[in-house]
């Protein structure tokens, strides 16, 4: 009996000692991040004594693992992820704000702007995309400026027997990359208080420039200028097959057009002619990818010690930037790279672009958004019948007054 | 003879000890963790295993015992999680529990208008104990005395000093070197020094600074107070709430009753759509169990047939849509049956100079998907009437056809209702199953096309299943897995009654054929 109470005294004080273990990070990341982390954990590791463990996790699976195991206390300290998590991970009490310090001033303002919620920051950002067209020269002699020039162009080569379109996007349903349409004379999805936060009661989905971008929308597709219910596929399938000479795209689709042979170019998505005559250049959203830091990490101090000091470098966000070509949010590293044409073309659109929402309340826009948006290309609807029904909904999701 | 029991024994009782060893080892990590619940369940589950295993009585348990385990955990607990979470508010913003919640308030700290910042140096004595001396920005040093920080004067002989004129060791404590210091950050960052009424914390690996609280839970009140403003915030609806409304994130999790359950059966949006979907979903998986099962029959009839050559090369030509992965399937199909550029209306645009709405239109969208469903399912229905098929005594027909029976006659008199017998409950299953069929909806229309005038975003393609996921996660502010649950727990009541009720239609027939 004595000897079994010795063991277990042993064992829990070996669990004891397990536990009080030092310190160590742990960052999940995905492929388009992970190899230059593990360079910079191991140059961390070699500097201060301190263990990282970079463990790779596909980008989709990163958000609800972290949901699930962050609670508990087995999360990592540090996730790779997108600015337009940050509401549904901060409602939920996930994330700690950054203290940037000095340092704020390395990064593009818009770029953490994308990151804050309520007031706070809470994430590192790395690099911003956003869509524009890609065209293909092959087949565009020169790139329309306006929509009007657009659509003369489209009704000159656009044949859907061969197929042949002169514009492709994905539409089927895809809000994402409908939105630039809708924007460019003044649509939004949720307009700002005087604070400068977004505010979810406030939809312009369906006010006069939105109406507008959704009406060309659906004149086209009546005019059998634009291919309704696109996929990403069919998208891929027909731009790299020569039968679309130009697509609404971002920069994932600039290495497997550059594998597929195509002489291609990056411009301005045509203005739209508004209401009062003036020309509307379409924003699209921006996307913003960066660190976000766990609520119940043990080593925050840590975590933003790495983060600010070992990632928000020059040499780091190289390293990222070749990994995974889009415009970094680190300024410095975003004036050696700036040289890039795709990169500079790119954003020069984001220029006018617009952060995607973070609030978790954008959840109940997508899917009623989609709907209005089959609803128009379907011919079911006018686009003033489904956007309206479409804020309509949205607002009732959210119990808006 | 008395060797082999005798290994065999020893087999069994060193293979008990090796589990035994890992429930103590698992039992040890759940207890330090306190998870205390799972080790009540690790240890009832040992202790049973054990009985099992030693007890003579209990030896016709050892063959049940494995089925009762995978039913406990595939089926009952989480039947038991998803009526519990029904009863919860969980959903984006009440994900943590309410001691979370309140640990967390109490752990933010805020900036006083005029904060301080301090460099540091660490030191440890050999029994491990940590302290800190401070440098002001002033000039003030101090030392820290358990969490409190007093006023010292470093040029006491009590601290000695290295090479460099800084101090390197005081009483028996010596100075952590920089790595040390990284090692020991867990512990740096707990430390909460108090000093001249505000707390004094690390805020990076090279300072401490000054801070505030910013909330203090409120026990007798169950309510948090706001240190900075004075406002007090109290507990209601899963969220801390000042007199005017507002709410501090994050929110917690409570027990609601059975108002997920109001919601769904009050909500007027949910009722006006209700009929529309539970009648497609009832039509989907009747029109797909129908077809799927005739079209399997036929072909299994043919199969069937000894004077048809080259049956073995049929049969796996047509098994190859059951042993496809279903969602590849699906997606291939969504693209080919793709209005503008789909194959097969490029076919009927060569024949017919027309196309059809395929995904677009109501009517065509669930004929595509009930014809893609049918594909997928019919291997499925020919593998089970081969079988069945081949069971029946091929005596039977030889006395039909001595008796002058017709071939429609032995098919309608003799295959069928003997084939009932053994596939109706296959039927049920595949019904049911169907009824809950989640992907296919999801990868070929995503429940579209969209309704006009439709309540909630219920499209026309849209089953119960994939409804419910849109009511639940593209609705609010995503995530409402009390609401998911609660209409899981509602779904799964009127498979329960639908299969009971078939089951009680096939037992009738069990009789008939009884009298065959």
């Amino acid at each position: 009996m004595k000897k079994f109470a010795l063991w277990v005294v042993l064992a829990l004080a070996l669990g004891t000692l397990v536990y009080a273990q030092a310190a160590k990070l742990v960052i999940w990341a995905d492929d388009r991040g992970a190899p230059v982390l593990r360079d910079v954990a191991e140059k961390y590791t070699q500097d201060t004594g301190v263990a990282v463990e970079v463990v790779e996790i596909a980008y989709d699976q990163i958000r609800g693992q972290f949901i699930t195991t962050a609670p508990t206390g087995q999360g990592p300290d540090i996730i790779v992820g997108a600015h337009d998590w940050v509401g549904e991970l901060a409602a939920n009490g996930l994330l700690e704000p950054v203290d940037f310090g000095p340092k704020l001033a390395e990064f593009s303002a818009a770029a953490v702007q994308a990151f804050s919620y309520g007031g706070r920051n809470y994430g590192v950002p790395q690099n911003t995309e956003n869509i524009a067209i890609i065209y293909n020269k092959a087949l565009v002699p020169e790139m329309p400026k306006t929509w009007d020039e657009l659509l003369e162009f489209a009704r000159e080569i656009t044949d859907p027997t061969k197929p042949m379109y002169a514009i492709v996007f994905q539409n089927g349903p895809d809000p994402y990359h409908w939105f630039p349409m809708l924007s460019a004379c003044g649509g939004y999805v949720f307009g700002t208080d005087a604070g400068g936060a977004l505010n979810p009661c406030d939809v312009g989905l369906a006010n006069e420039g939105a109406l507008r971008g959704a009406q060309l929308f659906a004149d086209m597709i009546a005019e059998g200028l634009l291919p309704a219910g696109v996929s990403w596929d069919t998208m891929r399938a027909l731009f790299f097959g020569g039968n679309a000479a130009m697509v609404i795209s971002g920069p994932w689709l600039v290495a497997d057009t550059k594998k597929a042979g195509i002489d291609y170019g990056i411009a301005l998505i045509p203005s739209i002619r508004c209401a009062d005559g003036s020309y509307g250049i379409p924003k699209p959203f921006i996307g913003v990818r960066g660190f976000m830091v766990s609520a119940f990490s043990q080593n925050k101090v840590l975590a933003f010690d790495f983060l600010l000091n070992y990632i928000a470098t020059t040499e780091t966000m190289l390293a990222l930037y070749e990994l995974d070509p889009r415009a970094p949010a680190h300024l410095p590293t975003y004036e050696i790279v700036k040289v890039d044409p795709d990169i500079a073309a790119f954003g020069l659109q984001g220029q006018y672009g617009i952060p995607m929402p973070n609030i978790p309340e954008m959840a109940s826009v997508w899917g009623a958004w989609s709907d209005a948006q089959s609803l128009i290309a379907n011919g079911q609807a006018t686009p003033e019948e489904a956007l309206a029904e479409a804020v309509q909904k949205i607002k009732a999701a959210l119990k808006c007054p | 003879m008395a060797g082999r029991v005798a290994i065999a024994q020893g087999l069994k009782l060193g293979l008990l000890a090796l589990l035994d060893a890992a429930a103590v080892w698992a039992a040890i990590s759940l207890l330090l963790r306190g998870d205390l619940l799972p080790l009540a369940l690790l240890a009832a589950g040992a202790l049973l295993l054990n009985y099992v295993v030693l007890s003579r009585r209990a030896y016709p348990l050892r063959f049940l015992l494995p089925g009762l385990v995978f039913l406990f955990a595939m089926v009952v607990y989480p039947i038991g999680y998803t009526v519990n979470v029904s009863l919860t508010n969980l959903q984006t913003g009440n994900l943590l529990t309410k001691v979370q919640v309140i640990a967390q308030l109490e752990g933010r700290y805020y900036l006083p208008p005029e904060s301080e910042t301090f460099s540091y140096w660490a030191f440890r004595n050999p029994q491990g104990e940590l302290r800190v001396t401070l440098l002001a920005e002033d000039g003030c040093s101090y030392l820290s005395e358990g969490s409190t920080l007093v006023p010292v004067d470093l040029t006491d002989p009590r601290f000695v000093r290295g090479p460099d004129g800084t101090v390197v060791a005081f009483d028996d404590f010596s100075r952590l070197p920089l790595a040390e210091i990284y090692r020991s950050l867990p512990a740096l960052e707990r430390l909460d020094l108090t000093w001249e009424g505000v707390h004094v914390r690390l805020a990076t690996i090279r300072e401490f600074r000054t801070y505030l609280r910013k909330y203090e839970y409120l026990r007798d009140a169950d309510a948090i107070r706001d240190l900075e403003t004075g406002v007090v915030y109290t507990a209601r609806e899963g969220y801390f709430t000042s007199p005017d409304g507002v709410r501090i994130e994050p929110g917690f999790q409570i027990y609601v009753g059975f108002r997920n359950y109001l919601d769904v059966l009050t909500n007027p949006g949910i009722r006006a759509d209700f009929s529309r979907v539970f009648g497609w979903t009832v039509a989907w998986s009747f029109l797909t169990v129908f077809f799927s099962f005739w079209v399997g029959l036929v072909l299994a009839y043919l199969l069937n047939d000894p004077y048809v050559r080259g049956r073995f090369f049929y049969r796996s030509l047509l098994i190859i849509p059951y042993a496809m992965p279903a969602f590849i399937s699906a997606l291939v199909w969504a693209g080919l049956f793709n209005t503008d550029l789909g194959v097969i209306n490029r076919i009927i645009g060569a024949l017919f100079g027309t196309k059809v709405r395929w995904l677009q239109d109501p009517f065509w969208a669930r004929t595509a998907l009930i014809f893609i469903n049918v594909w997928l399912t019919y291997p499925y229905m020919m593998i089970v009437s081969l079988g069945a098929l081949q069971s029946i005594p091929k005596e039977m027909y030889e006395a039909a056809r001595v008796d002058g029976a017709t071939g429609w006659q032995r098919f309608w008199t003799i295959t069928m209702p003997l084939l009932w017998v053994s596939v109706a409950p296959l039927l049920i299953g595949s019904f049911a199953f169907t009824f809950n069929n989640f992907t296919i909806i999801w990868l070929v229309t995503a429940g579209r096309p969209a309704v006009l005038g439709a309540a909630t975003p219920a499209g026309a393609t849209d089953i119960l299943i994939s409804w419910t996921y849109r009511l639940a996660f593209e609705g609010d502010r995503g995530n409402q897995l009390g609401l998911a649950s609660a209409v899981s727990i509602i779904i799964f009541i009127i498979i329960a009654t639908i299969s009971a009720v078939n089951f009680r239609f096939t037992r009738a027939l069990e009789d008939v054929s009884r009298g065959v």
